[in-house]
């Protein structure tokens, strides 16, 4: 099926979808049903892969045949999964899914203007196909609203739409659990950052060492992929890239961003954006840091193609200039409340004598900046690189030129690919900041019980898991329809029995580790079997010797598959 | 030397052969190749441009000649996921493999052959009918269980060695030869080496066990025997030295074939080496890496296995005549 044919169809269920309320309570006077609806399948992770989120499909199918549904779960290897739902977008039912919590997600508007988007229903995040132009409305407004208060008024109306509307099941916000020794570092000293966790910036910067031991001793479950500031690698690399390379600003402890390189940020008016730089600051092979490093940073990625994955972030920026050797004038194309959280805090200030000359060298070349390697990266960040292998271990020392010092000597990486290891090299002080777990959090909170020196910190995820529904293929297509599947769904079970406890139950986009955005209440949905029966009853579906039917006239336009 | 050549002809034919089951296995995989390094962020004119720089948006059989051409300038590609020469990732972590491999064959080698003389000397008695099973236990018992029980006994129980790594968090070494010669790094080396030892020691310990039946049932133990020569001698001198012949060939096939099998234990143990980087280039679909990895394997089994012809040939003159 083409591009447009595909886009077509996906309108015209929307357009359906919006007749439907008129037409319903009629069909649901008359008593003759429609076709049995088919088998439904949901997709999910494979069980060895994804045990949580499989047992949580099993918990949702159990609760869907309640309902008279017939539904199947498949699990499947998780590249195999991505390339069905990515690249496969009408052969597939239901799936599980998630959304994963980043530093620049602090701010609501990446998932607000993006999961829900009509231009990326095609090849973008909105693979479930849902177009609600009232949405969009309210997304769009709120990315130009720069007035925080009002901005916040917009986003609580887009969490009422979404629920209302139930594009995605919500199922849970997980939590992030990590530990750390508490007998070498000083417990009031490590930071929680909202949203993200102990394994935070701020942690890294200000954790105070508690006796002798100086040295941070980190891990991650599998290698890093590169040290590079123009490229967006992977979560364990951006540990690393975000303590060497400083930027204007950071997103502090509470989720909202603050003036860190940067001494000040005004917003002149609202596309204006004047940035003064600290001063003294110097990058790590001594030269200091100019507003030239700061203009060439955010024209890098937008000019030359070659750091494409920043280059979206930068995408706003009509010009940058520096006015005098202290201050920079971002100039903007349409006004963006999200501007500070997700491009002032998000590019890394690299030095210009450093990357001009290599960015010119990649002039004509199919490469880009991605597969530049340095030998000796050079930042401005409170750490610098001491040494690394990506395989085996990355070792950064304190920058002692930083104008906010951090108290440890070295922040140490070790690859560590045995999570069971992991955990048994806490206690024993081969670790003493375990930084990437992910085995089963009651093995982490019982191994803390018996040694009394191991604090864990559970923190609630930006990122949630959910069930996305097709809405290109019947019945998904009926919010009404989607409603009662949500509400059979029993969420503080899951988190108890899927998550062991170790998550809470949502309901919308904007997670509560952004208590700002959140909208209290909003994720109170409890679970109700008859209410969604009646819901189905009322919107004309009906149940005949146990199985659920379309309502009357509606015909199965697809083969159980 | 015309059994060299036709020797040689053979082993670039095998080498050929695995290279092109490699290239065909991970295009035939389930999922698309480039999920692992097109973010889905990406606009489709980036997807095309990452697809174009390695590839992928080529058909098959060009993509194949492609392959074939850049093997025989020895560019392997640069990896998916870290966007740097394969070929360097692959040799960077190789001497920690091959260390591993040699470190764990000879001590499995020189336990399995002593302990396979021995169970052969004392055939009938209670010592074999204690240590078979056990051997055979060994030898079946999962590599990963293995090394988990190692780990919980000597590094989380009694504390005596370090549970994963190859060094130290943070020690520095003023060169690579430092860094393997250190006790640090043997101390790291000791538990995954002792796991795949035990594991590896079933093979030599039964061949002996066979291999040194044979050999007593011949003549000149049996003159030995007459001549009243002790039993600790005509076992250690006469029987056990011509019995050794086929641990030879097992030996060298046993490190071509280790090297590659070494994913469980190098993952249990977070021991930087070949198996690891293979199982994580598989995890990612890096293929260019698994790609290399798995052709650097076959290579190494390849040579084992000449050598171990050659020297066959060398030790038993026989074998090298009958070739003709």
């Amino acid at each position: 099926m083409t591009a447009t044919t595909l886009s077509r169809r996906a309108l015209l269920a929307s357009s359906a979808l919006s007749l439907l309320p008129a037409l319903t309570p009629r069909l649901a006077m008359a008593a003759t049903p429609g076709d049995k609806i088919r088998k439904l399948t949901l997709l999910s992770a494979a069980q060895a892969s994804d045990p949580q989120e499989f047992q949580a499909a099993q918990l949702i199918a159990q609760s869907w045949r309640q309902l008279g549904l017939d539904v199947d779960v498949r699990g499947l290897p998780r590249p195999q999964l991505s390339d069905v739902v990515w690249n496969n977008r009408t052969k597939w039912d239901m799936t599980m899914w998630r959304m994963v919590g980043r530093p620049e997600r602090s701010d609501p508007d990446e998932f607000t203007f993006n999961l829900y988007n009509p231009a990326t229903i095609e090849t973008g995040y909105n693979f479930i196909a849902y177009n609600n132009p009232d949405f969009q409305k309210i997304a769009q407004a709120q990315r130009a609203e720069t007035d925080r208060e009002a901005r916040r008024k917009l986003l609580y109306e887009a969490q009422d739409v979404i629920n209302r509307d139930q594009p995605y099941l919500f199922l849970v916000y997980p939590k992030n659990v990590l530990a750390y020794d508490q007998s070498v570092w000083k417990p009031e000293s490590v930071v929680e950052q909202s949203g993200i966790g102990i394994r935070c910036f701020w942690t890294f910067l200000r954790a105070e060492p508690a006796g002798a031991k100086r040295d941070m001793i980190c891990n991650a479950a599998e290698s890093m992929i590169a040290i590079n500031p123009l490229y967006i690698s992977g979560a364990i690399d951006s540990w690393v890239t975000e303590l060497v390379w400083d930027r204007l600003m950071r997103v502090g402890p509470d989720g909202l961003p603050q003036p860190w390189a940067a001494e000040k940020v005004t917003q002149v008016d609202p596309t204006t954006i004047d940035v003064v730089l600290r001063a003294g600051q110097k990058w790590h092979d001594g030269k200091p840091v100019t507003v030239e490093d700061v203009v060439f940073s955010f024209e890098a990625p937008a000019t030359s193609d070659k750091s494409p994955m920043y280059k979206p972030f930068v995408g706003n920026i009509a010009s940058v200039k520096a006015t005098d050797d202290r201050t920079v004038r971002f100039v903007l194309k349409t006004p963006s409340a999200a501007f500070t959280t997700s491009t002032l805090a998000k590019i890394n200030l690299v030095p210009k004598h450093v990357w001009a000359p290599i960015l010119k060298g990649l002039e004509g070349k199919p490469e880009n900046a991605e597969t530049v390697q340095e030998e000796q990266p050079v930042g401005s960040g409170p750490f610098k690189v001491a040494r690394f292998k990506l395989n085996e271990e990355i070792v950064l020392e304190a920058n002692p030129d930083y104008w906010e010092k951090p108290k440890m000597d070295r922040w140490i990486l070790r690859i560590i690919t045995n999570t069971g290891a992991a955990l048994g090299m806490l206690p024993r002080g081969e670790l003493n900041f375990l930084t990437d777990y992910r085995g089963d959090p009651k093995l982490l909170t019982d191994m803390a019980k018996q040694n009394p020196n191991i604090s864990v910190v559970a923190t609630t995820d930006m990122g949630f898991r959910f069930v996305a529904p097709n809405e290109r293929r019947q019945p998904f297509d009926d919010a009404r329809f989607r409603r009662a599947l949500s509400l059979a769904i029993n969420r503080q079970l899951m988190a108890a029995a899927a998550w062991n406890g170790f998550a809470t139950p949502a309901n919308s986009f904007v997670s509560p580790a952004l208590p700002y955005w959140s909208k209290p209440g909003i994720n109170d949905l409890k679970a109700d079997m008859s209410e969604a029966k009646k819901l189905l009853e009322e919107a004309g579906y009906v149940v005949v010797r146990g199985k659920l039917h379309y309502p009357e006239g509606v015909k199965e336009t697809l083969d159980a598959s | 030397m015309p059994y060299l050549i036709r020797r040689l002809l053979q082993m670039a034919f095998v080498l050929w052969a695995v290279a092109t089951i490699v290239f065909l296995m991970f295009r035939l995989m389930p999922g698309d190749p480039s999920a692992a390094f097109i973010d889905p962020t990406f606009t489709v004119e980036q997807q095309q441009a990452v697809r174009a720089q390695f590839g992928l948006d080529r058909p098959l059989p060009q993509q194949y000649l492609i392959y074939l051409g850049n093997l025989l300038h020895g560019e392997f590609g640069l990896s998916f996921r870290q966007r740097q020469p394969v070929l360097g990732m692959v040799l960077e972590v190789l001497p920690n493999t091959l260390l591993l491999t040699l470190t764990a064959l000879l001590i499995a080698y020189a336990f399995g052959t002593l302990l396979g003389a021995l169970m052969a000397w004392k055939r009938g008695g209670r010592f074999e009918a204690i240590s078979v099973p056990l051997v055979l236990t060994t030898r079946a018992a999962p590599e990963f269980w293995v090394g988990m029980v190692m780990l919980a006994i000597f590094a989380f129980g009694l504390g005596w060695l370090p549970s994963g790594g190859a060094n130290v968090a943070g020690a520095q070494y003023a060169s690579e030869w430092d860094r393997i010669l250190s006790l640090d790094y043997l101390r790291h080396l000791a538990l995954p080496a002792l796991t795949l030892a035990i594991y590896l020691q079933g093979l030599p310990a039964l061949l002996m066990r066979s291999s040194m039946l044979e050999v007593m049932r011949e003549e000149f133990v049996t003159m030995a025997r007459m001549k009243g020569l002790p039993e600790r001698t005509i076992m250690l001198r006469h029987a056990a030295r011509n019995a050794l012949l086929p641990l030879v060939t097992a030996f060298a096939l046993g490190f071509g074939q280790s090297v590659g099998g070494n994913v469980v234990v190098e993952n249990v143990f977070s021991w930087p080496g070949l198996g690891r980087l293979l199982a994580e280039a598989i995890a990612n679909s890096d293929y260019p890496l698994a790609q290399c990895a798995f052709l650097l394997i076959a290579l190494v089994l390849v040579l084992m296995n000449f050598l171990a012809d050659l020297l066959y040939g060398l030790l038993d003159p026989r074998v090298a005549h009958g070739r003709g």
